[in-house]
């Protein structure tokens, strides 16, 4: 009986033979949908901190270094690798990458930084985006800013009736320029 | 008239005055609020009626006015019935009656209340610290509001721990804080005499990282499924689902039938890996590393699929309040079938060659016995509970998610000693197996494209109780949650299946010999971190020592020349 065990325990130890992976000298792949690190698309990012308030771990940081400049920093040292962000990210500018070979003796090789330039909205005083491709959004980047209080006369409206021939007018309308005093 | 109905009627009519209200929020759930005085007599009459202690939970509502409140949670299995008993103490004098002389399972929760929020207990046998460590300062207690979550009071220097001292005529033999047949740290103080353990002391809470009192200072309810799957490297979806079933308890909202299949799959997933996992454990402890080594081989196809599925190996980060995040489409449950039908084929194979192997049995046989009224009188719960011929599962008993719409068998075993574990684990192997592949039957069946999680509609209302059991796979665990203002819970408390299986351990340790002691403590699974709800700590792990009479002698002499 004693014997008859083993011999069964032999052929089953046979039978699966050496199953231990060559890995790290064969490179092993993640699956599909693998939760990586999370890597951030700043062409994408509207700066919204939708990311930052919701990061389990509080390692997504946001801040005003002036009125124009805002910088995220990802820390990932201490994420988990939970998809939290990406998830919730209204612009889907973080993807969870494959990246799992994360070991490091600089943590700046795992840390992430977005300088995103912010407007000022003149309704509100917050920070919005620049960068972002919506027409309206064009229209002040070509360097209109409302200086005085008569020349808000433009209430930005709905981008979404704006057709391709009037952004082509407003390439060369003439914007209004300071009113004397 | 049921069960719960008949036992208000009782606590109004014994109670009289003392009773306050009694409120049903969901089946199989009630919520009852006592004076203080009332208390012990309360928990005496529902342990007369075959009542199965759960735990305590304490927490700070001097906010409020309510000085401190203080619940003790009981099951009774038979009726699926939860029964929460408040009480409140005012904030100048948070005194209570200790349940411990009634109820031996209820040391615990009181001791670590006393240590973190400063309540006594009346009439408390040990009324010793068990959470904070000797040198934390008097009168700081954590849980407190006024204290902030990251507090760190300066490390007193060489304090060593208060331990008693050895009964007569016994030694004492050291293990931990950190050792070889330990994977976690946790120090046992064995008394032998000889061979012999005659008792033995313990002290943990070594790694307490303070969880809950994060949920209740910085994190938002959606963040804590995260937070609270790392409670636990083993059975993170346990805490998750079983924190979220607590919150839309509280919250009175139902999933989609989707998500609970899928909740149930990722469940059961862990409790393959897991039971794959004692095993092989059970069986290096033991000096049998082909067990160790096979069944380690088998659980890792089941880590893969996992990783397939939720995109990790282990903290599968499935669950948010109202449901789950990943959907388990046709092909992912062709992949999850394919997979449980090899590791049923092997694991077959497995357990044909080892169960009846000698070394198994002489190792395992009549090591670590209880029986079956010590395993109740103990409230042992999980499969630990299962091999003293305890019959209960949370999973059949207050079924959760859809488990009442899969079939599925409760394996038992009646030696009550290590060997019933094993029996008992490795059956419920196949019954996982079972649930999973029903559940993905079911999934196929219901629409597709369906959203996997319902919206909150606006906040959820403060002050309101949630009760939720999960059977893990070392046992029920329970989650209470107090729902709280600012998006998050008031209080959260997490009883892991370990924290009643520990208290155990010193009665299973009684007249065994002292090489079982790495086995008979691995027998219960012992997840230390769930315990102090602490830092994951990696799994490395030693063989059963045996040490020859002279070498524990000059062990214990040398211990006691140093004092
Ligand atoms: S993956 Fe999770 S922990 Fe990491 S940055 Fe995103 S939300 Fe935070
Ligand atoms: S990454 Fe996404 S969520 Fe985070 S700030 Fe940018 S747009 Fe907002």
């Amino acid at each position: 009986m004693w014997l008859w065990n083993k011999i069964k325990q032999l052929a089953i130890s046979f039978r699966a033979g050496v199953v231990t992976l060559r890995y790290p000298f064969e490179p092993r792949p993640a699956p599909e949908g693998f939760r990586g690190q999370p890597v951030w698309d700043h062409t994408k990012c509207i700066g919204c901190a939708g990311c930052a308030s919701h990061c389990p771990a509080r390692t997504i940081f946001l801040r005003d270094i002036c009125q124009e400049v805002r910088i995220l920093l990802y820390d990932s040292s201490r994420c988990t690798y939970c998809g939290r962000c990406a998830d919730l990210c209204p612009e889907k500018a973080i993807t969870m990458s494959d990246k799992f070979e994360l070991a490091t003796d600089n943590r700046q090789d795992i840390t992430q930084s977005l300088e995103l330039f912010m407007m000022t909205c003149q309704r509100c005083g917050r920070c919005y985006d620049l960068e972002i491709k919506n027409y309206i959004d064009r229209l002040s980047s070509l360097g209109y800013r409302y200086d005085s209080l008569e020349a808000r006369k433009v209430i930005r409206r709905s981008t979404a009736d704006f057709s391709p021939e009037e952004l082509e007018k407003t390439v060369t309308y003439e914007r209004p320029g300071r009113l004397e005093k | 008239m049921s069960r719960g109905e008949e036992l208000v009627r009782w606590l109004e009519k014994e109670l009289g005055g003392n009773f306050i209200s009694a409120e049903a929020t969901i089946p199989g759930r009630l919520f009852i609020d006592l004076k203080r005085e009332a208390l012990s007599a309360a928990a005496a009459g529902l342990m007369n009626r075959g009542a199965r202690y759960q735990v305590g939970v304490g927490y700070d509502a001097r906010k409020s006015g309510q000085g401190f409140g203080l619940v003790h949670t009981f099951a009774f299995d038979k009726d699926s019935l939860l029964v929460a008993l408040r009480t409140f103490a005012p904030g100048d004098d948070p005194e209570f009656d200790s349940l411990t002389p009634l109820i031996p399972g209820a040391g615990w929760s009181e001791r670590e209340y006393q240590d973190l929020l400063g309540l006594k207990f009346r009439d408390h046998p040990n009324p010793r610290r068990l959470v904070l460590s000797d040198d934390w300062p008097e009168g700081i207690y954590p849980l407190r509001r006024e204290v902030p979550h990251d507090l760190m009071p300066p490390a007193a220097e060489e304090v060593a721990f208060r331990l008693d001292e050895a009964p007569p005529g016994t030694s004492i033999v050291p293990f931990g804080p950190f050792h070889a047949s330990l994977h976690e740290p946790a120090h046992f103080s064995v008394y032998v005499d000889g061979e012999d353990i005659k008792g033995c002391e313990y002290r943990g809470f070594m790694t307490h990282r303070g969880i809950e009192k994060l949920a209740q200072t910085e994190l938002t309810y959606n963040d804590v499924p995260f937070v609270a799957e790392r409670i636990c490297g083993i059975c993170g979806s346990v805490h998750s689902v079983n924190y979220a079933q607590a919150v839309e308890a509280a919250a009175g909202l139902r999933i989609p039938r989707r998500a609970e299949f899928i909740r149930m799959v990722a469940l059961e997933l862990e409790r393959l890996h897991s039971h794959l996992l004692w095993l092989g454990v059970a069986g290096h402890l033991i000096g049998f590393d082909t067990v160790f080594m096979q069944a380690w081989r088998i659980r890792e196809k089941i880590m893969w699929l996992a990783e397939r599925l939720t995109g990790n190996r282990k903290t599968y980060g499935m669950v948010i309040i109202g449901g789950v995040r990943r959907d388990i489409n046709q092909d992912r449950s062709e992949d999850i079938r394919a997979v449980l039908k090899e590791v049923e084929r092997e694991m077959l194979a497995l357990e044909k060659a080892i169960l009846k192997d000698r070394t198994i049995h002489r190792r395992t046989r009549g090591v670590g016995y209880l029986s079956r009224e010590e395993a109740v009188k103990w409230n042992l719960i999980g499969p630990v509970a299962r091999a003293r011929g305890v019959d209960i599962d949370a999973r059949r008993d207050h079924p959760y998610a859809a488990y009442d719409e899969v079939q599925f068998e409760v394996p038992l075993a009646d030696s009550g000693d290590v060997w019933g574990t094993l029996v008992v684990r490795v059956k419920e192997v196949y019954e996982a197996i079972k649930i999973i592949n029903q559940c993905l039957d079911k999934l196929e069946k219901l629409p597709k494209n369906q959203p996997l999680a319902v919206d909150l509609e606006g906040p959820i209302p403060s002050g309101r109780q949630g009760l939720s059991l999960v059977e893990a796979p070392r046992g029920e665990a329970v989650h209470y949650v107090l729902t709280g203002e600012d998006n998050r819970p008031e209080r959260w408390r997490v009883r892991a299946p370990t924290y009643p299986n520990l208290q155990a351990v010193p009665s299973m340790l009684l007249n065994n010999k002292l090489a079982d002691f790495p086995i008979i403590v691995g027998s219960i699974d012992p997840c230390i971190s769930c315990t102090d709800r602490v830092l994951v700590v990696e799994r490395s792990s030693g063989k059963a020592k045996l040490l020859s009479r002279q070498e524990l002698e000059n062990l214990s002499r040398g211990k006691r020349s140093k004092k």
